[in-house]
C-alpha cells in the first residue's frame, strides 16, 4: 500500500516536472529566440510589443556559393540588391566591381557578370551602385565611377548607355554619378545621383534626360526665417545653404507609381509615393507619420529619427522601408498604417551591421548588409501572414472575408488596432452597429466609430419612438393638468 | 462654522451667479459669502474637471485615462487656487484694492461654479455625440468657461470697487505676480535643498569618522 502510493506519487511529480519543462520550453523558445524586437505603435503612440511578424531564416555570403565550380569569393560592400521578373536576384557587389546573379532561392548562381560587351569592346563595371531589371528583362546597372547607366540584354550586350546628360537645369559643371536606378514598365529610366538634391533624374528610353522628379521641398521654420531675414547680405552669404535632403531608395510599383525614400531630419515623412507626374501621393495614416520610429528622443548614438535607405514595394499597396540608424523594418500598407517594425542592428544571425538595401525574394523578404557582406534572409510568422493577408483582402475590397484572419491576430496579439479596426468595419457594414461601436473603440478609430455610433443611435430612436412620444405626451399632459388644478385652487380661495 | 454653511450663504451663490454685479458688492461689504463653501466648489470643479477627462466619449476626448489621477489633479487645483488668490491680493494691496484675502477666494471660488456645471454637461452630451456634432460640446463648454472667467473678473472688480480697464491690469499683473512666486518657491526649495544636503553630508562624515 505504501509503496503503491509512493510510487503513484513519484509518477505525478515525474509528470508535472515533465509538462512544466515541455510547455516551459514553447514558451521561451518562441520568445527569446530572436534577436531583435517587433513591436508597433498604438493610437497614443507607445511602442506595443508584438509577436515577431518574420524570423531571421539564414544568411547568404559570397563564399558559400559556388560558380562553375569555384567560390565567387566575398561580396565586398555591396550595395543594391533586385529581384528580376523572372524571378532571379541581381546582387551590385560594389567592391568588386561585377554583378552576381543568383536563382530565386539564393542558394545557386546563375551568372556573375564582370565584363560586357560595348559594341564590340570588352568593357567593365567599376564601383557598380545600383541594379535594376525591366520587365523585358534587361538588366540597368548604375556604374558609379564610370559616371553612366549601362543597359545590357539578356547576353550582355549593351543596349544603351546613359551618360553626361545634357540640359539647362543640371549647369555646366554637373558630374553624373549615379547611386540608384530603377526602371518602371515604359522603360522610363530613374536615376538617383551623387549630390544631386533637386529630386531624381528621370530618363526616356532613348537615354536623353527628360526632367527632375519628386523635388524635395525645403522647409524653413519662423525662427529661421527671421534669422536670415535679420542677417546681412555677407552674413547671409556664410551661413550654411538650406538645401533639400537627398534620396536614398527607390522601387517602382507595377502601377508605375515610383516609391522613394529619403532621410527626413524631421522624422514625418521619410518616404514618398511619386505618381507619373512626379507628386507625392503617399497616404501618411492615423499618426500622420512615414517616417519610421516615434519615439525618437536620447542624446545617444542610437537615438535620433529613423533614416531609410532603401524601400521595396510588395504588394496589395503594402511597402517595407528600411532604416540604417537602428536596423529596423518597417512596413505600411497603403492607407500609412504602421504594420509591423521588426530587426535591429547587431551581429547575430537576423540582424544588421550596415544595411543598404531591401528586397522581397522568394522565402520572404532579404535585405543586403555592406559590412557583413551578406544577405540576411527573412521568412513570414504566421502573425505576420495573417496580417499580409487581412490587409491585402482589404486592398481588394473584401473586409468581411478579412475578419477571420483578424480575430486570429488577435488572438496572437490582444491590442492590435489594426485587426480590431478591420472587424469593426466588416460588423459595421453587416449592420451589427453595437458589436461595431465596440470593436471600432478598442482600435480608437474615431471616423468608423461615429458613423457605427450615428446608425445605432438612428436604430435606437426608431425603435423606441412610440415610448418616447409617449412620454412626451404624459409629461406635457401633466403639466397642463397640474396648472388647471393649481388655477382652480387659486379661484377657489379668491371666491371664499 | 455652522453659519458659514447655512443654507442662505448656499442660495446666495445662486443669487451672485445670475446678478453677479449685486452679488459680489455685497460679499465686500455684507459678508454674504463663505470661503468654506467657495473651498467646496473649487474641490467640486477639479472632480468635475477629473470626470471629464475619464468619462467623456472618446469621440471628443484624447486623454489617456491611465494618467489620469483625480487627487493628483485636485492637489493641483488647490494649489493654483492659493497661488491666484495670494498673487491677487498681494497686487491688490498696493494698487488700492478693498478686498480682503477672503472676499477675493469667495469671489474666485464662487466663479468656478458655471465651469463646474459646463463639464458635467458637456460630459454628459458627449455620450450622445459623433464625430462631426463635436461642435455641440465645444459650444457648451467653451460658453460655460467664457462665463466663468466673466464671473471671475467682475468678481475681482467689485471686491476691489476697481473700474474695468484696472481689473484687466491687476489679473495681468496678478499672473506676473504668480511667475514671481513660483520663482521664489523654486529658489527657496533649491537652497533649502542645498543646506539639508551639507548637514546631511556632515552628519555622514561625523558618523564615519567615529
Amino acid at each position: 500500500m505504501k509503496k503503491k502510493k509512493l510510487i503513484a506519487a513519484l509518477c505525478f511529480l515525474l509528470t508535472l516536472v515533465m509538462v512544466t519543462a515541455f510547455t516551459g520550453e514553447i514558451e521561451v523558445g518562441a520568445i527569446t529566440s530572436l534577436p531583435y524586437d517587433s513591436y508597433n505603435y498604438d493610437y497614443r503612440e507607445n511602442i506595443h510589443y508584438t509577436p515577431a511578424p518574420y524570423e531571421p531564416a539564414g544568411m547568404v555570403v559570397g563564399t558559400e556559393l559556388y560558380y562553375n565550380g569555384e567560390s565567387i569569393g566575398a561580396l565586398k560592400t555591396p550595395q543594391d540588391i533586385c529581384k528580376s521578373p523572372d524571378g532571379n536576384i541581381y546582387v551590385a557587389d560594389t567592391g568588386n566591381n561585377r554583378v552576381v546573379v543568383l536563382d530565386s532561392t539564393l542558394t545557386k548562381v546563375v551568372d556573375v557578370i564582370t565584363s560586357f560587351n560595348n559594341n564590340g569592346n570588352e568593357d567593365t563595371f567599376s564601383q557598380p551602385y545600383g541594379v535594376a531589371v525591366s520587365e523585358k528583362g534587361n538588366l540597368y546597372v548604375a556604374d558609379n565611377l564610370n559616371k553612366r547607366v549601362v543597359v545590357l540584354d539578356k547576353d550582355k550586350n549593351v543596349i544603351l548607355i546613359v551618360e553626361n546628360p545634357q540640359s539647362i537645369t543640371l549647369g555646366n559643371n554637373f558630374v553624373f554619378q549615379p547611386l540608384k536606378v530603377t526602371v518602371d514598365y515604359a522603360d522610363r529610366i530613374y536615376v538617383i545621383a551623387q549630390g544631386q538634391f533637386e529630386g531624381i533624374m528621370v530618363f526616356d528610353t532613348n537615354g536623353e534626360f527628360t526632367n527632375f522628379f519628386g523635388t524635395i521641398g525645403v522647409n524653413l521654420s519662423l525662427w529661421q526665417k527671421f534669422w536670415r531675414r535679420m542677417a546681412t547680405k555677407e552674413e547671409r552669404a556664410n551661413q550654411q545653404l538650406y538645401i533639400p535632403t537627398e534620396f536614398t531608395g527607390i522601387d517602382v510599383d507595377p502601377e508605375g507609381f515610383i516609391y522613394a525614400t529619403n532621410i527626413d531630419p524631421n522624422g514625418i515623412q521619410a518616404v514618398r509615393r511619386l505618381n507619373p507626374n512626379g507628386q507625392d501621393v503617399i497616404r501618411k495614416g492615423e499618426n500622420e507619420n512615414v517616417g519610421g520610429d516615434l519615439q525618437t528622443a536620447g542624446t545617444s548614438d542610437y537615438a535620433g529619427v529613423s533614416q531609410f535607405v532603401d524601400v521595396v514595394y510588395r504588394e496589395n499597396g503594402i511597402y517595407s522601408c528600411l532604416d540604417r540608424k537602428r536596423g529596423r523594418i518597417f512596413t505600411y500598407d497603403n492607407e500609412g498604417n504602421l504594420l509591423y517594425i521588426f530587426g535591429g542592428r547587431g551581429t547575430q544571425e537576423g540582424t544588421f551591421e550596415l544595411p543598404v538595401a531591401i528586397e522581397t525574394v522568394d522565402v520572404g523578404l532579404a535585405v543586403l548588409d555592406a559590412t557583413r557582406g551578406g544577405i540576411i534572409l527573412f521568412q513570414v510568422t504566421e502573425y505576420g501572414r495573417l496580417i499580409n493577408e487581412a490587409v491585402g483582402l482589404r486592398f481588394d475590397g473584401d473586409e468581411a472575408e478579412a475578419v477571420g484572419l483578424w480575430e486570429r491576430v488577435l488572438e496572437l496579439d490582444e491590442d492590435n488596432e489594426l485587426a480590431n479596426s478591420g472587424i469593426g468595419k466588416a460588423y459595421l457594414t453587416a449592420g451589427e452597429y453595437k458589436t461595431a461601436m465596440k470593436y471600432l473603440r478598442l482600435a480608437m478609430n474615431r471616423d468608423y466609430y461615429s458613423i457605427a455610433f450615428k446608425r445605432y443611435r438612428n436604430e435606437l430612436l426608431k425603435d423606441n419612438a412610440n415610448a418616447f412620444l409617449t412620454i412626451l405626451l404624459v409629461i406635457i399632459i401633466g403639466i397642463n393638468v397640474f396648472k388647471f388644478v393649481k388655477k382652480r385652487k387659486k379661484g377657489v380661495a379668491a371666491d371664499e | 462654522m455652522s453659519k458659514a454653511f447655512s443654507l442662505e450663504k448656499w442660495k446666495y451663490v445662486f443669487y451672485t451667479l445670475s446678478h453677479p454685479m449685486d452679488g459680489y458688492y455685497w460679499i465686500r461689504h455684507a459678508d454674504k459669502g463663505s470661503v468654506p463653501i467657495a473651498i467646496i466648489l473649487v474641490v467640486l470643479f477639479s472632480f468635475s474637471f477629473t470626470t471629464n477627462e475619464l468619462l467623456a466619449s472618446f469621440v471628443v476626448n484624447d486623454t489617456d485615462p491611465r494618467g489620469v489621477n483625480s487627487l493628483y489633479e485636485l492637489a493641483g487645483v488647490l494649489a493654483l487656487y492659493l497661488l491666484i488668490c495670494v498673487g491677487n491680493w498681494s497686487v491688490t494691496c498696493l494698487m488700492g484694492g478693498e478686498g480682503r484675502l477672503k472676499d477675493i477666494a469667495i469671489a474666485i471660488g464662487y466663479a468656478t461654479v458655471p465651469v463646474t456645471f459646463g463639464f458635467i454637461v458637456s460630459t454628459i452630451i458627449s455620450a450622445a455625440v459623433a464625430d462631426d456634432e463635436q461642435a455641440f460640446y465645444g459650444i457648451i463648454l467653451g460658453v460655460c468657461i467664457a462665463y466663468g472667467l466673466i464671473l471671475m473678473m467682475i468678481g475681482i472688480m467689485q471686491v476691489h470697487n476697481y473700474t474695468l480697464g484696472k481689473t484687466l491690469l491687476t489679473l495681468i499683473l496678478t499672473f506676473l505676480a504668480m511667475l514671481i512666486i513660483i520663482f521664489v518657491l523654486l529658489l527657496l526649495s533649491n537652497l533649502v535643498g542645498k543646506v539639508y544636503n551639507f548637514i546631511h553630508s556632515v552628519y555622514l562624515e561625523l558618523v564615519f569618522r567615529t
